[in-house]
């Protein structure tokens, strides 16, 4: 390698310097230290052993930091490597240093794009998940999220991607991820494959055998059933078999089988268990798991689909803004109804008005710096600041009236039966709350709100409503 | 001209003596009303007296029963049956008897009766479906079964019956009664009687010349068919025939199989099933022609051994089968001669003689019908809905289903019909043919 080495790459540690660029180059396991990728504009790893690049490019990937698992990876000695899980989480190979230059040109588009990004601590790990995803493709220019059959991949196939992050056993959780991020509107999917996997551990990795329904044993043989016409006579064929030649004998009438279709046929088998010595005709059909070895009955496995996904505008420009939480995790925050709970009942509050003389409002409370707010603290705090947003509104409206996130960053309420005035005071001391409780929660940390309320007007649909009163939001 | 011959009947019946009558009816006097009914009336009053003087040793076999808790064996043979199967498994999971195992048989169905037979299976409504993919006729079906049983007593059911929630401890109980008891009948039952003319004309023929009729020939130890809808047997005597033969009419004939090795038929009246019968003229021809046929074809050819002396000569099984010939063979065709034996020597009086007979069958018909309530176990209808119909016995009995017997007797006599049945498959038919079984 010294000898065809170009005289503008520079070698230092394991690290070639090259057109301004800084690549780290990685040629043993045992050697790499992951925090180094960051310190790098890329990585070429240096390797014909495909177990071997797997594991360094899923060290790389699976870094929960984008300085590590953005950065541009490459594969030396341009060997043909087969492995898709590899082939998607690589971007591009070279067959000698000489032709380093030949990647500096996608070098330099990924860490572009990359800068375009902004990343957040997401409130929960499916969020987590989803915005590394998506920061991911939206880096690789890549907008589809194509399933590959994957022979290590524990649940068959592999979205590699977002697989990375997963050990086999737990794969799994990828398709919920996905289903999550589905129902955010970031991806949407096509049908694809279906995979049964275990009712235990979720594992793909299942051997199905016959077996015995009495015991569940798969060691059993099988006979033929023989019909004798003339006596009418059923059993297996070794009722047939007498001790002297091969022929078959009648053990009703003596007479000797002669014709298979004219004197006899052959019905049915029967098959008989090795083990408990039950005789049956059909096999019960059972999906022994490799992974936790539980002997599930096909009927029990759970059957998940196989979809390919397509990143979506939403998602792209989820992707460079960050993603910070899933409506599933807003859900769960304690004193608020589902947002889709408080359409409905904003509908039926607006009929109602329309028999009635009335006056109710709306408001929206709106954090206007989420992406500051939210990557400065970790998920659980996160959480944390919305209950105390909840609980600070809660105390200070009515019991009937109902609190709703529409966003992870926007807070929608009702208040039923009040004057519009009375309503945006109650709002302005809910704002000031708000605002102490920050400054004396996150000192460091400055909390940007902008608020709205809105009297409800019959002739306005609930969708109108909610439009009209979050439209001059940042 | 009905005045006409009103009148004409009057002055005839005004003319008639003791010896013309005896002369003109003799058919009637000598055979029907004598077999049919003296007969029958006198041995039902003795079966009476001997249920009543044993039923301490009735009651003793029944805790005996109920002690030795047996094993008892239930086979379901069918094709295209799966319909009917939950029915008939409700009934039988009502049964005072418990300790049962139901195999049910799929011979070669063609819709989805292998689905629902397996369903039954898993849920453990049964506990055995087995099927053969290539249909092999009841009998191969019902040996198929057999080979599969674990009982003592083996029960045959029909996938289209469903069964009184004791029938399974009264058809068994026999067995308990008598230790040389080989196989037991049940008391087969209409359960469409109120569908049309025709099935409630056979509920009653079910009701008065089977059920009643068999407790006779079960008293005098000649009765010679347990019916394939519900027949109990001995797993070892079952062994020792090994199991059913080519049919149709594979029930009687392995009765016949069974009463050659010396055990006792019995029929137990109290041993209910309930059936459906064919809901047409059409169809109940073409059902009684199978049955008829089988009278030549197992009685007169395959079994007729039992009429002469051997080793395996049994007097009861002679006078069975001289009692069955005699009175369906015999007596059809002399009908015929009664007929031709009054238009012949009679002509000017044919009519009046007509309406004296079918005034004479009514009259017994009717008097049966009553008397005979005293005699039948508990039904699940009233007998007095029947009683409108009973007029129209002396067409269906006296006309009807003699015709059909003689055409049925004609056609296997001359022609061996019964081997052509598409109710047996044609390559289980052509051996029985050919080796006269």
């Amino acid at each position: 390698m010294e000898e065809s080495r170009p005289s503008n790459i520079k070698i230092t540690d394991s690290v070639i310097e090259y057109s301004g660029f800084t690549f780290l180059l990685i040629d043993a396991l045992d050697s790499l230290n992951v925090d180094q990728v960051q310190y790098n504009n890329a990585v070429i790893i240096d390797g014909k052993d495909p177990d071997f690049i797997r594991q360094i490019v899923r060290r790389i990937r699976s870094s929960n930091n984008p300085e590590i698992y953005l950065k541009p990876v490459f594969i030396l000695k341009g060997i043909n490597i087969n492995d898709p899980f590899i082939n998607r989480l690589c971007d591009g190979t070279i067959f000698s240093l000489e032709q380093i230059e030949f990647i500096i040109p996608t070098v330099e588009k990924l860490l572009t794009k990359v800068n375009d990004l902004k990343f957040t601590n997401s409130i929960s790990f499916e969020a987590q998940m989803i915005e590394k995803t998506i920061s991911f493709m939206y880096t690789c220019d890549v907008f589809d999220l194509e399933p590959v059959p994957y022979v290590y991949s524990g649940i068959n196939y592999s979205y590699p991607i977002l697989s990375v992050n997963f050990r086999q056993t737990e794969e799994y959780t990828v398709l919920d991820i996905l289903d999550i991020a589905e129902r955010e509107g970031i991806f949407e999917s096509e049908y694809v494959d279906r995979v049964y996997l275990c009712s235990t551990c979720s594992n793909g990795h299942l051997t199905y055998r016959e077996v015995c329904p009495k015991c569940g044993s798969s060691n059993s043989s099988t006979e033929d059933i023989v019909h004798h016409f003339p006596c009418g006579y059923v059993g297996p064929i070794s009722d047939f078999k007498n001790e002297i030649d091969d022929q078959l004998d009648c053990p009703k009438c003596d007479k000797r089988l002669r014709h298979i279709g004219v004197d006899y046929d052959k019905p049915s088998v029967l098959h008989e268990c090795k083990n408990c010595a039950h005789k049956f005709q059909d096999y019960n059909v059972k999906a022994k798991c490799l992974n936790c070895l539980t002997d599930n009955g096909v009927e029990v496995l759970k059957g998940k689909e196989i979809r390919r996904y397509k990143l979506t505008k939403k998602g792209e420009l989820a992707a460079i803004n960050g993603f910070v939480s899933t409506s599933k995790d807003i859900d769960e925050i304690i004193g608020t109804v589902k947002f889709d709970t408080f359409k409905t009942m904003l509908k039926y509050e607006i009929e109602r008005l329309r028999q009635t003389e009335g006056s109710s409002n709306i408001c929206a409370i709106h954090i206007t710096n989420p992406s500051q707010v939210y990557s400065k603290i970790g998920s659980e705090v996160q959480k944390g600041l919305l209950k105390d947003l909840v609980r600070v509104i809660r105390s200070n409206i009515r019991s009937s009236d109902v609190i709703s996130f529409q966003s992870s960053s926007t807070i929608i309420l009702s208040m039923n039966e009040i004057p519009n005035r009375i309503a945006k005071r109650i709002l302005e001391e809910i704002i000031n709350m708000l605002k102490r409780l920050m400054s004396t929660a996150f000192k460091n940390m400055e909390v940007n709100f902008e608020t709205n309320v809105m009297s409800l007007d019959y002739k306005l649909s609930p969708e109108l409503h909610i439009q009209q009163l979050t439209k001059d939001f940042k | 001209m009905f005045e006409e011959i009103i009148d004409n009947y009057v002055r005839f019946l005004g003319s008639l003596t003791v010896d013309h009558f005896i002369r003109l009816f003799w058919f009637f006097i000598f055979f029907e009303f004598v077999r049919y009914f003296l007969i029958e009336f006198v041995v039902l009053n003795l079966w009476r007296l001997s249920r009543h003087l044993n039923r301490d040793i009735y009651a003793r076999a029944r805790e005996e029963f109920f002690f030795e808790n047996p094993l008892i064996s239930v086979i379901i043979p069918g094709k295209n049956e799966g319909k009917h199967i939950y029915k008939l498994i409700n009934s039988l999971k009502e049964q005072t008897y418990n300790n049962i195992e139901i195999i049910v048989v799929d011979d070669g169905s063609d819709d989805d009766t292998p689905t629902i037979g397996r369903d039954l299976e898993r849920a453990g409504l049964i506990t055995l479906f087995i099927r053969n993919e290539i249909r092999g006729g009841k009998a191969s079906a019902a040996n198929f079964g057999l080979r599969f049983t674990k009982g003592k007593f083996i029960i045959h059911m029909d996938a289209d019956c469903s069964y009184d929630n004791d029938a399974i401890e009264k058809i068994i109980i026999p067995f308990y009664v008598d230790k040389e008891v080989g196989g037991v009948g049940g008391n087969v039952q209409v359960r469409n009687y109120d569908e049309t003319l025709v099935t409630s004309l056979q509920a009653i023929e079910y009701y008065d010349t089977i059920s009643i009729g068999r407790t006779v020939t079960s008293y005098l130890g000649i009765y010679r068919i347990i019916s394939g809808a519900f027949g109990a047997f001995r797993a070892d005597v079952l062994d020792q025939v090994k199991g059913w033969d080519i049919g149709p009419g594979l029930d009687g004939d392995i009765t016949v199989k069974i009463r050659k090795l010396g055990y006792k038929i019995k029929f137990e009246q109290d041993a209910i099933c309930l059936t459906s019968v064919p809901n047409t003229f059409k169809k109940l021809t073409k059902q009684r022609l199978r049955w008829d046929k089988s009278l030549i074809r197992f009685r007169v050819r395959k079994h007729k051994d039992v009429l002469f002396p051997n080793q395996a000569f049994k007097f009861a099984n002679f006078i069975a089968f001289v009692e069955n010939i005699t009175y369906n063979l015999i007596l059809n065709f002399k009908w015929y001669f009664y007929l031709v034996d009054m238009v012949v020597n009679y002509p000017s009086m044919i009519l009046n003689i007509i309406i004296t007979n079918i005034l004479l069958y009514s009259f017994t018909n009717f008097l049966k019908f009553v008397l005979y309530s005293l005699y039948r176990p508990r039904s699940h209808t009233q007998y007095s809905y029947f009683l409108i119909y009973i007029p129209a016995l002396v067409f269906y009995f006296g006309y009807y289903l003699r015709i059909v017997r003689t055409i049925a007797y004609l056609q296997e006599f001359f022609f061996k019909l019964s081997y052509k049945d598409p109710w047996n498959p044609e390559k289980t038919s052509v051996h029985a043919k050919r080796l006269k079984l």
